[in-house]
């Protein structure tokens, strides 16, 4: 079996709290596929942005990883000297984050930033990298991208903006793209643009990307896989027509039932009882149990990953049935 | 209270436009007199609405960011005057109301914002939050307020023993159904909730959903429904009105709206609803962006970004025009069927 491009097990990140540690992520494991792409959804506080960040060595103090494993094209990452993981980072895995204006520097000039991202990593003369900084913009739709490298961040509308970010990850044809909510900001026709053209690139180029987002719909069209996180663990992953047509864990069937559909206009809408527990709060087990109409005593103890067939893998003593 | 259509709509918008200019001091504005500046930009952000809701009905405004939704939304409770046009409640032109007759006008229509945290005062806690209005404005006596506040509370699906604490204290689906309760304190007929769930999460979105649902029903609330999410309109209206630039391009009903849009921008924002059944879907969007409300395009306002544009779209301002009973919809096309037939081919091969 071919290696992975990214192999993720058992990570674990602590932020330290008043009460003791806060485990944000939970032992968290995935693969990656060269050219894949897998949606990470759950909602806010599931601690998906931060796996995508533990991901990256991007964590901030003092959060932490404290254990785990994440395997780049072989290489481990966790322990990397900063040296090590700066060469890799912008140049074989990039990250666009929910904020293009995070990103991006209010004082320079768009092109002033991407060619000092492609300098930064190869030795290549300016007018060279200025040249591919146009061609990057070019292909995520901007047009004239040769006047707008002379642009600053504020002179772009949000979804240009998005764009900038997305155009300058892809500027030295990364390996790997982590997307943390690029899209939830912008409007539905911007949005299809962006979901458009990444996938395109991810198609031409074999790059692997993750996909972090809240919403099921949008991921249910671009992704190949799904991972399902609640309170920081990863509840349940699959291929996207098994996760959607036939879920497994009762978290991902409500989440699923939550999202109004066509044809049952004005009826209520399946809700999951109470609210996603807050990471201080410690639940024994299944941190879904609470909410879980299906749970029991076997609950109380903290269930452990199924390998179910085809490579599905759930998290939950009492799972849904196959055809149910 | 049930929905019977009554001859006067509850609320009706007329020609509205909304036209927001920064002030000027006094130097700019010699500035401007003696040519020596141009004056401030102005943002159009209604352009000549008309719009009725009816009693008892669910009224859903979708459209993109910039559209002008939420200025119509402040436009239809009172809170902003229109710059051009008249809206009426119930009849009576809010304008010309004076007193005691405004006052019930204006607590007649209560607006529930998106964002709980900013809306509702940090500092104060749940009690006042909710009880203020209805003591203020004389609804109930001060002994009252405080089992008015609990069953309002209960109303929304929170426990009445919570009304001393502080919103921070809530979870964003909590925070949001304060806000509901707050609105409800006194009394209105007609609710809009401007974009009242894009804050939360699905599953507390669904809850925020179905109580909405049921409020309507049970206290016989009329509804305007402001959201980006189709699908969320979709299943909560009966009538659904889409804008684009400050104008509303095209409005029917609920099931009239999804499977037979009639207007080329409804049509391709359809076709961009993330949806769970389209997987590996080929995302195609419409090009180009939405322009600024600074400086609309002529004519059709959205004819740089559509497919089927032609001459007439680059001059001429389509009318919103009734193209079924009940179904209205702004477009060259339909007035023209021969015309445009004839100019889809040759709109794209403009020699250059």
């Amino acid at each position: 079996m071919m290696t992975p491009l990214l192999s993720v097990s058992g990570l674990v990140t602590e932020f330290p709290g008043r009460d003791g540690a806060v485990r944000a992520v939970d032992g968290v494991s995935f693969d990656l596929a060269r050219g894949r792409i897998l949606g990470l959804v759950g909602e806010s506080g599931s601690g998906k942005s931060v796996t995508g960040f533990s991901v990256l060595g991007l964590v901030d103090a003092p959060g932490r990883v404290v254990a785990g494993s994440v395997r780049f094209d072989g290489e481990e990452l966790l322990g990397a000297s900063p040296r090590r993981l700066r060469s890799l980072r912008g140049n074989r895995i990039a990250m666009v984050f929910q904020d293009p204006m995070m990103t991006l520097n209010p004082v320079l000039t768009v092109g002033t930033q991407m060619v000092e991202t492609v300098c930064a990593h190869r030795r290549v003369s300016r007018r060279a990298a200025r040249v591919e900084a146009r061609d990057a913009l070019g292909k995520v739709g901007i047009p004239s991208p040769e006047e707008r490298l002379d642009a600053y961040p504020h002179e772009f509308s949000g979804g240009m903006r998005q764009r900038v970010a997305i155009a300058t990850a892809l500027l030295h044809a990364p390996d790997l793209i982590i997307a943390d909510e690029p899209t939830t900001a912008l409007d539905v026709t911007i949005q299809s643009q962006i979901l458009g053209e990444v996938q395109r690139l991810c198609a031409e180029t074999g790059t692997g990307l993750i996909w972090i987002s809240h919403d099921l719909g949008v991921v249910a069209g671009l992704a190949d896989d799904i991972a399902v996180m609640y309170a920081g663990r990863i509840v349940e992953r699959a291929g996207v027509d098994d996760v959607l047509d036939v879920p497994r864990h009762p978290y991902t069937r409500g989440l699923i039932n939550a999202i109004p559909g066509a044809g049952e206009r004005g009826r209520p809408l399946h809700q999951i009882r109470g609210s996603a527990p807050s990471p201080t709060s410690r639940l024994v087990g299944c941190a879904f149990r609470p909410r879980c109409d299906r749970a029991g005593e076997a609950c109380l103890e903290e269930p452990g990953e199924v390998l179910g067939p085809e490579g599905r893998r759930w998290r939950c003593f009492h799972p849904l049935e196959a055809g149910a | 209270m049930t929905g019977e259509a009554t001859e006067v709509p509850l609320v009706r918008v007329d020609g509205v436009s909304k036209r927001f200019r920064r002030g000027t001091d006094f130097a700019e504005r010699l500035a401007v007199r003696l040519g020596a500046a141009a004056p401030p930009p102005v943002v159009h952000a209604l352009d000549e609405v008309s719009l009725e809701v009816r009693r008892g009905e669910v009224v859903g405004l979708a459209g993109e960011s910039g559209c002008g939704k939420s200025t119509l939304g402040r436009v239809m409770a009172g809170l902003l005057a229109p710059t051009e046009g008249r809206v009426s409640h119930a009849g009576h032109d809010l304008a010309s109301l004076a007193g005691d007759d405004a006052r019930r006008a204006r607590l007649a229509a209560q607006i529930v914002f998106q964002d709980p945290m900013s809306s509702l005062n940090p500092r104060r806690r749940v009690r006042d939050i909710i009880g203020e209005a209805p003591r203020v404005h004389g609804l109930v006596r001060r002994g009252d307020v405080a089992p008015r506040v609990a069953g309002l509370l209960e109303t929304v699906g929170l426990d009445p023993a919570m009304a001393d604490r502080f919103p921070h204290q809530f979870s964003g689906g909590q925070r949001q159904r304060i806000g509901i309760a707050r609105a409800l304190a006194v009394e209105p007929e007609f609710l809009i909730c401007d974009e009242s769930i894009a804050a939360l999460d699905v599953s507390i979105q669904a809850q925020v959903l179905n109580l909405l649902m049921c409020l309507r029903t049970d206290l016989g609330l009329t509804l305007l429904f402001i959201s980006h999410d189709l699908s969320v309109v979709r299943h909560i209206s009966d009538r659904v009105v889409i804008m684009y630039l400050g104008r509303v391009v095209e409005s029917a009903s609920t099931e009239d709206l999804f499977d037979a849009a009639n207007h080329p921008y409804t049509l391709a924002l359809l076709a961009q609803i993330p949806s769970l059944d389209r997987r590996r879907h080929h995302f195609a969007a419409i090009e180009g962006e939405i322009p600024s409300p600074v400086n609309p395009p002529p004519g059709c306002h959205f004819h740089p970004r559509c497919p089927r544009a032609f001459a007439r779209c680059r001059t001429e301002r389509p009318v919103l025009r009734s193209i079924a009973p009940g179904h209205d919809s702004a477009c060259h096309l339909n007035d023209a069927s021969a015309e445009a037939a004839r100019a889809v081919p040759t709109s794209t091969g403009d020699p250059t």
